[in-house]
């Protein structure tokens, strides 16, 4: 019985023809991501294998989630048919066999669900043989692929997967025996995956949510995540660790609910409840006249509104309604609780946050408006009213419309239902600074275009298409589909892509701007354009019974109203002429080029400019710049004065400058030079020297600029001058001299594309360090250390910074005029900002502590002026003074979000710090973290910086992370609670080297690569100066700033080694080479630890241990070193692992090893590394409960 | 006021002739429209209700077309088609109130009293707040037939109104139709002969998209008088009855075959009968095959 229900299950299928349309979806979505670079699934290739099994894998995985609503068809044809049919009530009355019925269908589903799957490995498989052959893709990016991967992908994601899904639509359809619940169950297993993706986001629940995650995405993933290239290409996933404990559950999970079907599965029809009858009360009523009509005449109104209030009940009764209604609203709920997380904190709940939480639920939305454009369009048809509701004298489109507006209406009360939630959720909180103007506003920007032009757009494909499932297929391409093409064809114009417009962000210092503008003209081109289609559609509407597209068009534009014709015409001319105008804004006024235009410039760029890479240039030693910003105008003005001088013996006659785009208006003049060429494709001047510039000439330029936003952008408009919070650094009114690296192409497969040799990478570290030494890696030989003095202005309401001590202010024509000059001479690298500030100032010792922030944003000001007030302590005492009169924090709006520092200011963004609740936090946070870093970068970078070449970041970057996690651990209350702070710095690291996509280099020659540099680099000056001491590190440290502050040539990082060898003890000077010069990582677990009692009350514990020294190359390739390493064996007192009650450093020489502790009382955890101080990719297996024998 | 059908012709995509150069006149008062099933009749009905147009042929009503002014038409239509269903989740009275503005009752009182008036006729008063869609089918035709209603209609086209109902249901509908005002054209298509009988002053047989027949009923019967015969016959013997007489049709009672033949009493086991309408819609059939 089984296998005649199997196989015949099977032949039905296979002869549907959607088994091979969904195969040849999977199939071409993966073949386009495999073959070309313009499309990509879960993300970016890198320099992995484009076949590595790691992709092939993320490709299965997510691939997963389409495949839910293909296997959502097959399990509920295979439960449904015979009921769909009528069929069931003479099945059922044979003499078949349950089991083989239920489970003979239910294994034919599972089976062909998998099928379309194997679209993916197809699309690989044909991928990696054609795109080579055909040039597409270089043959050694691809690897060879192996069948074990296909399989492993297949047992592990593809039929587990594919089996849980089945077992709860399969469940849910004999249960319901409804499509339309079997697909809603299909939408709800995709929200229980993104409810568990949300808990993925913060390490501290990762592996709660690899074990949730019903698609094992996430348990791959945190699998995955420290795998380097090398491990990409070559491993397969495999039935083990986190992925096998997820699989089991799945596994279970999904036989148990269809073990719980089956037995509940009778072949009976569902016996459904006898109603209860209420007994009807016999009420007397008078006997209703039919009442005197007076004229029978037509209101146009009073139809709308019936067929309007008609409609809309229907869809707000509708189940399928509520039901999506209700998983939006776990969604929502879930973003509010678990969001805005910022290394384990969580921001206020900023009505902003609410409203980006809110915009995060219009995928639902979305599908509701295409849902039920269908359901409204044919719902008269398929009630079988139509007949009635067309022989009424109504005017035919008040219906389309009506509908279009219930339609639309229903978004409106989701949205505000919303907002509700979102208010309700603050109020909670006990937030109340709620702001109803940025609810509406973003509503008004983000969501009510969306949902109206949506609206318009899918009721008028029902209408024109005339059948309601081509109707969804085509209004999915509109919404989604559309992209997915223009991005293939490299099309960047938002005026093609529905509801494009340029990205939005509110900034709570800015508002909406500046790219409000654009985004308001857009939404009202793709409103109206909508608008215009849906009145077109009116032609094609059908009334009556005879409905063929000729029946429909015959006569209808005679029969049509003259009204219908003029609204048709009107809004058709307001469209075209909404259009022009975002046409000449967004193509005209302001243009841009496609993503291969760009490319082709650069490589054009590179090839004529090429050869005056490393030409000498002069450089500036002095500045003066007279800038005025004006906020309400969005415009800018700046004169830049500078002083140059040729440094070198040779003269220059010639000057390569690359000038700032037309709509700068920028005037550059040299006292003795002219230019002699000009490039506009690249805007590419020459000035000649006439006299040649011999060394130690000097050479004034005045550089103007004029800088007016008028009008919009296809893309975002800059934010370099907003109305509250312009902020933009020194080179953005400068010109750059000299090649520019940074407008060639970086990206390594682009560069092979276009048969370019691979870019220079940075300089190779020199130990005898010659002109290389010459420039620093902040400026690059453009300056040294230099004076700089600025007038800048603004407006009344603002207040102006730039770089130095105030030396006046004064007002002038009702403008606010500031001048500042640098206290001592610094980095020529420093920021101009304007903005209406409140200012929280503290002295300390003379340095004026000022925090420059939105008069919203005081509630951490207290806090951070501590944090600068402790970094100042800090570092004063142990590297050096302070140079700068003052410490300014600079809050800039979120238009992204960073810290950064210039010489005595450090713009700090909005999004974090300032919204962060810290109400329960101690002293000791990643806010004062962030402010003890840039406060760090005011010695490293600012008065010390490495030459431009390899290791140049390592005295910047790891020095200044350093220094922020000392002044971290001079209050941190325990020794556990760095660890939590180091998490996030191993994470970073082991993160970043997985995803490199050139080579991973010991941290004394990195290239400035930020996982390096920050990640690893604090963790190595972490452990050095807990293996040789605090103070010998700040030693370190300190002679060498003091050897070099201020001064050229610039140092390498051998220079630092070389303060660092006298500091540090024989024995543990192997630590330089291996964790300075060489990758070295370390496996080391604990695999039992077992406490005995001795007779004099103490425990002894027995800790049998395995460590292992590793090391790495460039590309990940590994190998176990010799072991002959102190490491740190520890005990914790408590489970939560807070209370380290014993700890010492033992030498280990043999990977395995037993070493025993004497402790006063029974701990309960055990450790190697208890502090996580080295590296080590799976610490998780560092700890063991302590068993007492 | 009458109805005047000119040539009207209507050919589908799958080459059914649905319409065959239909001419007719219908004149106030119940008008029966009698036919087998696929004779044509909802095409015809639909196609009066301004629900889809003829490929030939025209329509007058008084002065009106409704070819070309389908509005006005539909100002003084009633119409109940043959499938008449309803929204989910809405009740009689939401669905007459909503019909009730489509055809232009735009004030609110007026609809409200109009509605339940109507209710109240077709005995659906007490019921007016429960969903229409878990009615039963006779109920369901009661709320049809006040849709139709709406509004004073002076034409009133009711499609297979009887179809599906039980006798109780039937004769309710009928005391329901049968109160309609004297002055109203009600165009009643079935291919229920007891339906025409019962309620018809006027009548026309539909067959194969062509009027076999237009008069009043007892015209149809006089015609046929003393050249009707019955007899009982076993099952075998019906072949061979039917290659030699006239047999217009053939029913079982209590099993037993009978058959009526239309022409001259052939031998003493034929029975004469008082003519039927039924003999009539038959004999009018066969003589269009």
């Amino acid at each position: 019985m089984f296998k005649h229900f199997f196989l015949s299950e099977l032949r039905y299928t296979l002869r549907q023809p959607m088994v091979y349309l969904f195969f040849l979806i999977v199939f071409l979505l993966v073949f386009a991501a495999n073959a070309s670079d313009n499309v990509t699934i879960g993300g970016a290739i890198g320099n992995v294998h484009r076949n590595a099994p790691h992709i092939i894998t993320t490709f299965t995985a997510v691939m997963c989630i389409f495949g839910l609503l293909f296997a959502a068809a097959f399990f509920n044809n295979a439960a449904l048919r015979d009921h769909k049919y009528n069929f069931q009530e003479i099945l059922y009355t044979k003499p078949i066999d349950r089991f083989g019925y239920f489970f003979g269908r239910f294994t034919a589903a599972l089976l062909m669900a998998t099928f379309p799957l194997l679209g993916v490995f197809c699309g690989v498989s044909l991928g990696t043989q054609i795109s080579p052959v055909m040039g597409w893709i270089e043959p050694d990016r691809f690897g060879p692929i192996h069948l074990s991967t296909f399989v492993s992908n297949y047992f592990l994601f593809v039929l587990p997967n594919m089996l849980f899904a089945g077992s709860i639509i399969y469940t849910l359809a004999h249960q319901f025996k409804s499509t339309m619940t079997s697909f809603v169950g299909a939408l709800l297993i995709i929200v229980i995956y993104l409810v568990t993706g949300q808990l993925l986001s913060d390490i501290d629940n990762e592996t709660i949510g690899a074990m949730l995650d019903t698609f094992a995405i996430g348990a791959y993933n945190v699998t995955a995540k420290y795998y380097t290239p090398l491990e990409k290409n070559t491993l397969n996933p495999s039935f083990s660790g986190l992925l096998m404990y997820n699989r089991l559950i799945w596994i279970t999970v999904s036989l148990v609910i269809l073990a719980i079907a089956y037995i509940r599965f009778s072949f009976a029809e569902r016996k459904t409840k006898p109603k209860k009858i209420k007994k009807a009360t016999e009420e007397k009523i008078e006997v209703i006249k039919r009442p005197e009509l007076t004229v029978v005449q037509e209101s146009l109104f009073q139809q709308f509104k019936s067929f309007f209030w008609i409609n809309f009940k229907n869809i707000y009764k509708h189940v399928t309604f509520r039901i999506l209604l209700a998983f939006s609203t776990i969604l929502l709920l879930a973003d509010l609780i678990s969001g805005f997380e910022y290394y384990g904190l969580q921001s206020y709940p900023l009505t902003y946050r609410m409203a980006d939480a809110i915009d995060g639920t219009t995928l639902f939305v979305m599908i509701i408006l295409v849902f039920f454009s269908g359901e409204l369009i044919w719902r008269d048809r398929e009630a079988h009213i139509n007949e009635v509701i067309d022989a009424t004298p109504h005017a035919s489109l008040i219906s389309l419309f009506a509908k279009t507006l219930s339609l639309f209406s229903l978004t409106l009360i989701l949205h505000a239902f919303f907002v509700g939630l979102a208010i309700l959720y603050q109020l909670l909180k006990g937030y109340f600074q709620i702001e109803l103007s940025t609810y509406f506003w973003d509503f008004i920007y983000n969501s009510f275009p969306l949902y109206l032009a949506t609206a318009m757009i899918v009721m008028a494909v029902q209408v024109m298409v005339n059948n309601k499932y081509i109707g969804y297929v085509i209004s999915i391409i509109i919404i989604v589909g559309l992209d997915i093409i223009l991005a293939i064809a490299d099309i960047q114009s938002n005026m093609v892509r529905f509801m494009a417009s340029p990205y939005l962000i509110y900034s709570d210092m800015n508002g909406f701007g500046p790219s409000n503008l654009g985004v308001f003209w857009f939404n009202t081109y793709w409103v109206l354009g909508s608008l215009f289609v849906l009145v077109l559609s009116g032609l094609f509407w059908a009334r009556g019974t005879l409905n063929s597209l000729r029946d429909r068009l015959r006569n209808r534009w005679t029969k049509i109203a003259k009204s219908y014709k003029i609204g048709l015409l009107s809004t058709g001319l307001v469209w075209i002429a909404v259009a022009s105008y975002v046409y000449y804004n967004t193509q005209v006024l302001y243009t841009y080029k496609s993503q291969e235009e760009s490319e082709l410039l650069a490589v054009d760029y590179e090839e004529k400019y090429k050869r005056y890479k490393g030409a000498p240039h002069p450089k500036v030693i002095a500045a003066n710049y007279t800038i005025d910003i004006y906020p309400n105008e969005k415009r800018r003005s700046s004169v830049a004065h500078l002083q140059l001088i040729n440094p070198y013996d040779q003269p220059i006659d010639t000057l390569l400058i690359n000038a700032s785009k037309s709509y700068y208006n920028e005037v550059i003049d040299f006292s003795n030079a002219k230019r002699v060429k000009k490039d506009d494709k690249h805007k590419v001047h020459f000035y000649v020297f006439d006299p040649p510039f011999v060394k130690g000439d000097t050479l004034e330029a005045t550089i103007t600029q004029d800088f007016h936003r008028k009008g919009f952008s296809n893309g975002s408009a800059s934010t370099s001058i907003v109305r509250n919070g312009t902020f933009f650094n020194n080179f953005s009114i400068l010109p750059s001299i000299g090649y520019d690296s940074g407008k060639i192409l970086s990206n390594r497969n682009k560069r092979r594309k276009y048969k370019l040799p691979p870019k220079d990478r940075m300089p190779a570290l020199e130990e005898a360090c010659g002109p290389n030494c010459a420039k620093n890696y902040l400026t690059d030989g453009y300056s040294d250390f230099i004076d700089v003095e600025t007038v800048i202005s603004t407006s009344k309401d603002q207040i102006a910074i730039a770089p130095g001590s105030l030396i006046e202010e004064w007002t002038q024509n009702d403008r606010n005029y500031y001048r500042y000059r640098v206290d001592h001479p610094s980095q020529n690298f420093y920021s101009f900002i304007s903005a209406d500030y409140t200012i929280a100032k503290r002295d300390w010792n003379g340095v004026a502590i000022e925090i420059y922030h939105d008069a919203k944003h005081g509630v951490n000001i207290e806090r951070m002026l501590d944090a600068v007030e402790r970094s100042l302590e800090y570092y004063t005492k142990n590297f050096g003074p302070y140079t700068q009169k003052q410490c300014r924090i600079i809050e800039f709006p979120r238009f992204s979000t960073f810290a950064q520092a210039f010489p005595g200011t450090m713009p700090y963004s909005e999004a974090f710090g300032f919204v962060i609740d810290l109400e329960d936090e101690e002293q000791n946070n990643i806010i004062d973290a962030v402010i003890a870093h840039e406060m760090a970068h005011q010695w490293w970078a600012h008065q010390v910086v490495g030459a431009n070449m390899q290791g140049g970041t390592m005295m910047s970057e790891s020095f200044s992370e350093y220094s922020a996690l000392m002044t971290m651990k001079k209050t941190a209350k325990t020794p556990m609670k760095m660890r939590e702070f180091l998490k996030y710095n191993h994470d970073r690291y082991l993160r970043g080297r997985a995803v490199e996509l050139e080579k991973e280099l010991p941290l004394y020659k990195v290239e400035n690569q930020s996982y390096i540099h920050y990640g690893k680099g604090s963790i190595v000056l972490y452990a050095l100066q807990d293996y040789i001491g605090e103070d010998k590190v700040n030693a370190a440290m300190r002679s060498f700033l003091e050897e070099y502050k201020y001064t050229t040539p610039y140092p390498t990082s051998l220079n630092f080694l070389e303060h660092l060898d006298p500091q540090v003890p024989d024995s543990l000077k192997y630590l330089i080479d291996d964790w300075f010069k060489e990758i070295t990582l370390y496996d080391n677990r604990l695999l039992s630890a077992t406490a005995r009692a001795l007779e004099d009350g103490k425990y002894a514990i027995d800790l049998e241990i395995e460590a292992r020294k590793i090391k790495a190359d460039s590309l990940g390739n590994e190998q176990q070193a010799a072991l002959n390493e102190w490491i740190d064996v520890g005990v914790f007192a408590d489970a939560d692992e807070e209370i380290l009650m014993h700890q010492q450093r033992v030498k280990f020489t043999d990977t395995k090893s037993v070493v025993t502790l004497t402790v006063d009382s029974l701990p309960a955890k055990a450790a190697i590394d208890p502090r996580h101080i080295l590296i080590d990719r799976v610490f998780s297996d560092n700890t063991k409960t302590v068993k007492l024998e | 006021m009458t109805l005047q059908l000119n040539n009207l012709s209507k050919t589908y995509a799958n080459e059914v002739k649905a319409l065959d150069a239909i001419t007719i006149e219908i004149s106030s008062g119940m008008f029966g429209l009698l036919g087998p099933n696929g004779a044509g009749k909802s095409t015809l009905m639909r196609t009066i209700a301004t629900l889809q147009d003829p490929d030939e042929g025209s329509i007058r009503f008084g002065d009106l077309d409704p070819l070309t002014d389908p509005k006005a038409f539909r100002q003084l239509l009633g119409y109940l088609p043959q499938e008449f269903g309803v929204y989910p989740r809405i009740s009689a009275e939401q669905l007459l109130d909503h019909l009730a503005t489509l055809k232009g009752i735009s004030a609110k009182g007026e609809r409200k009293e109009l509605v339940h008036h109507l209710l109240q006729k077709v005995n659906l008063y007490d019921k007016r707040n429960k969903s229409v869609k878990g009615f039963s089918g006779g109920m369901k035709q009661r709320v049809g037939i006040a849709q139709a209603l709406i509004g004073n209609p002076k034409i009133l086209i009711v499609d297979e109104p009887t179809a599906g109902l039980d006798p109780g249901e039937r004769n309710r509908f009928y005391d329901l139709i049968s109160d309609i005002g004297d002055d109203v054209i009600v165009i009643l298509s079935t291919h229920i002969v007891d339906d025409v009988r019962e309620l018809c002053t006027d009548m026309a047989i539909m067959n194969h998209g062509k009027i076999v027949f237009k008069g009043e009923p007892n015209e149809g019967i006089k015609e046929l008088k003393g050249k009707v015969y019955e007899k009982h016959i076993r099952k075998d013997e019906l072949e061979e009855y039917k290659q030699n007489f006239n047999v217009i049709s053939n029913r079982l009672i209590a099993g037993k075959p009978v058959i009526h033949i239309l022409g001259e009493k052939p031998d003493k086991s034929f029975k004469a009968i008082e003519p039927s309408l039924e003999d009539v819609f038959f004999s009018k059939l066969q003589a269009n095959n």
